[in-house]
């Protein structure tokens, strides 16, 4: 996959985080219990909020976003969580899946940057990697208070 | 009359011409004595507010006023000492009795000013020259007034505690525990860190003054679980204990129980209040642990109908399934719950909320409702190979030994964890002969556990294994295939990535261990299981937990039916018994002053 300049580079994230908003929807749809539908209801929040931040900046015509990584736990390399979400799914396999699930898009833009011959859309995306390892913080960081407490 | 009787007061007119005896400034020139007893001075950051200068002074020269600067907390009245001097006599026993030493006297006496307000003050507050004086009266080295000893509790030693299901603890007998509290100052400053903010000089003074029936209805006024709490309590009382400042604290959680040991179930209903007449309503409680059974004592108490919905086969929730007989033995549970049962409440044993009966139903049926269903759900250790059949979930572990079960762990247990679950399971192998291994992910002094469970679990013969980061879990090979599995860690160093948050475990790289073990007990975490409160029941949720009001209710009237309430593990954070107890009875009051009870 490749990016070319501003506007392909922010059209592609924004279509991610859609996408992202859609997986939230379609795993809040297979929820079965108040629980796991408002926990789902709250990350897909975040994720229209993404696409909100994003539209803007292209609006804008200007990507901020810290080029600074967040601090990794670490704890996304070693879950073994192979997204496959039920209706019973408790909060541990939501955090999983969420964490897991920012891994891969973090990685997917660092593959775009290195990927990208045009300087400006290896910036976007370069910035893009680091506002997913936030993400992916936010979400190793619940882990770690509410599932991982006595570990 | 004598000529001299005339004569003698004109002779004192020659010392109008002599030099005086006295020194121009006679005050720098007499500083007082090294250890003098002059104007008092106080560490106002060591000192904890208890007050008992206050009490132990006979002139009433002391009264606890706020200090600014100084935030009532955990362990802190956040009060401090003022002194008048009109009435202050410079005994010094308020520096003798002074539990953490802050408080000591300068050297310096002479205070000079026309303003007789300015005689009353806080020293370590309001500043004076003599602040900071190293001279003058101190409590002497080896001097207490105060007793800095607890009375040793008779247990089982460890090699012995080990072959059996033994309760550790033995209890104080009568003569000890009056020793014991006898150290108690009254101060209070214990209340306030106890989540159901139990009356604690009230029951220990019951304890004093051989009091027990006293002593046993002050501990049911906010706790109705006195044995267990006596046992197994997290005890925060003790972490704010004044005497603890300056010695050991006083033994709070064993008085209680000692309280409740003394006193026959047949004779509670002599010492405890009768519930009120009846009001005419229900409430359905779930769950049948301490918050749930918390909430219908004191319901019951108000004169409401209780019926306790409980999934499991006996009442007690994580007391009697989680708690391993050595620290909480059956007999003294059953006694606790006997005597709710005894005033009228119905449980209804191996009921489960969404499968036999439905919340909506409860709601249709009930005038309220609450929750209390704690955290049944072990978290699995989400590393590749974790659904292994020897890999267990330490509450199910738990849990079968309550019910007698075989447990087949095998000869070398590995408990993967660092609470007190992890603890409990690792004591549990222990008992049954297993060789232990704990391994946590971090260092021994981050690990959640209650610190004597550690000492304890570690004492019993379980190894330690710290910042050991689960890696994988595999099967083992040859003759053990299918029955052992093998754990493999990645050991780690703790560092300290951002500052003011705590060290992240690294793993090293390379330094991948592993170990064969017949059962591996992950004890990382529990979750609440809240499949039985649907979108429509009305319940608002954040993050598996229901949001509830300062009263507990947790519904917010936008569905019909009875209000629902929830409090315990559920939905507080500290997630223990004694602040499941304090919920369950918070959410009392509020549905009773909901229904329009006498709170209303």
């Amino acid at each position: 996959m490749d990016a070319h300049g501003f506007d392909e580079a922010l059209d592609f994230a924004i279509s991610m985080e859609r996408a992202a908003v859609a997986f939230y929807a379609q795993l809040s749809a297979m929820a079965s219990f108040a629980a796991q539908k408002s926990v789902l209801a709250e990350f897909l929040a975040m994720e229209e909020g993404h696409v909100t931040m994003l539209t803007g900046m292209k609006t804008r015509g200007a990507v901020k976003l810290s080029p600074k990584a967040a601090v990794d736990l670490g704890l996304a390399r070693r879950l073994a969580a192979e997204e496959k979400p039920t209706a019973g799914m408790n909060f541990q396999d939501i955090l999983s899946t969420a964490i897991k699930k920012e891994e891969r898009s973090g990685s997917l833009y660092v593959d775009m940057a290195a990927a990208s011959a045009d300087t400006e859309a290896r910036s976007i995306f370069e910035r893009l990697a680091a506002e997913e390892t936030r993400h992916k913080r936010y979400f190793e960081e619940l882990y770690e208070t509410e599932i991982s407490r006595d570990n | 009359m004598d000529i001299k009787d005339f004569i003698a007061p004109f002779a004192v007119w020659k010392r109008a011409f002599e030099k005086p005896f006295t020194v121009k400034k006679p005050i720098d020139d007499r500083p007082g004595a090294p250890r003098y007893r002059g104007f008092h001075i106080n560490d106002a950051d060591k000192c904890v507010g208890c007050g008992t200068c206050e009490a132990i002074c006979m002139n009433k020269a002391i009264d606890m006023v706020p200090a600014p600067g100084h935030d009532a907390g955990p362990g802190d009245s956040g009060l401090r000492p003022r002194i008048d001097y009109g009435r202050c006599c410079w005994c010094a026993l308020c520096v003798d009795i002074c539990p953490s030493g802050s408080l000591g006297m300068s050297n310096e006496y002479v205070w000079i000013d026309s303003d007789p307000e300015v005689f009353r003050y806080t020293p370590g507050v309001e500043p004076k020259p003599w602040d900071g004086a190293e001279l003058g009266y101190r409590r002497a080295e080896g001097y207490r007034l105060l007793d800095e000893h607890r009375v040793d509790m008779p247990e089982l030693h460890h090699a012995e505690a080990v072959k059996s299901f033994l309760e550790l603890v033995r209890g104080y007998s009568r003569q000890q525990a009056e020793k014991e509290a006898d150290r108690c100052v009254s101060c209070g400053v214990c209340i306030a860190s106890c989540p159901a903010h139990m009356d604690i000089p009230g029951y220990i003074k019951a304890v004093r003054d051989g009091e027990l029936d006293t002593g046993l209805r002050l501990l049911y006024e906010t706790n109705p679980f006195p044995e267990a709490c006596g046992r197994i309590c997290t005890h925060l009382c003790e972490e704010a204990c004044s005497i603890g400042t300056g010695g050991d604290p006083v033994a709070i959680r064993w008085l209680k129980r000692y309280i409740a040991d003394q006193v026959e179930l047949s004779d509670y209903a002599k010492a405890l209040p009768r519930a009120e007449a009846p009001t005419g309503r229900k409430v359905a409680v779930v769950g049948a642990g301490p918050g749930g059974l918390s909430a219908a004592y004191y319901l019951t108490l108000l004169g409401y109908k209780v019926t306790v919905f409980e999934k499991d086969g006996e009442a007690g929730g994580m007391l009697r399934y989680g708690i391993p007989e050595y620290r909480l033995p059956y007999p003294a549970l059953d006694k606790d719950i006997g005597y709710i049962e005894s005033l009228g409440v119905g449980i209804k044993r191996g009921v489960s909320i969404g499968k036999e009966i439905t919340l909506a139903k409860l709601r249709a049926d009930y005038d309220a409702v609450y929750l209390s269903t704690g955290l049944p759900t072990a978290y699995g250790l989400e590393v590749p190979g974790d659904k292994h059949p020897r890999v267990l979930d330490g509450v199910a572990v738990l849990a079968a030994a309550t019910r007698g079960e075989e447990l087949r762990l095998g000869e070398r247990v590995a408990v993967i964890g660092g609470g007190n679950v992890a603890m409990d399971a690792a004591r549990t192998a222990l008992r049954h002969g297993a060789k232990v291994d704990i391994l946590y992910r971090r260092r021994e002094q981050d690990m959640p556990a209650d610190a004597e469970e550690i000492s304890e679990a570690k004492a019993e013969g379980a190894r330690l294994v710290e910042k050991a980061i689960p890696l994988e879990v595999k099967d083992a090979a040859g003759a053990y295939a299918g029955k052992s599995a093998i754990f493999v860690w990645n050991d780690a160093v703790m560092v300290q990535k951002e500052p003011g948050k705590r060290p992240v475990p690294e793993p090293i790289p390379g330094a991948v261990r592993e170990e064969r073990y017949d059962s591996i007990i992950a004890a990382i975490g529990q979750g609440p299981d809240l499949s039985f409160v649907a979108e429509s029941d009305g319940v608002p949720m954040k993050r598996f937990k229901p949001i509830v009001d300062a009263d507990g209710k947790a519904s917010t009237g936008t569905v019909a039916g009875a209000p629902v309430f929830a409090g315990g593990d559920l939905v507080n954070d500290r997630k223990d018994a004694i602040s499941a107890i304090a919920d369950g009875h918070r959410a009392a009051v509020g549905i009773d002053r909901l229904l329009g009870g006498k709170g209303a």
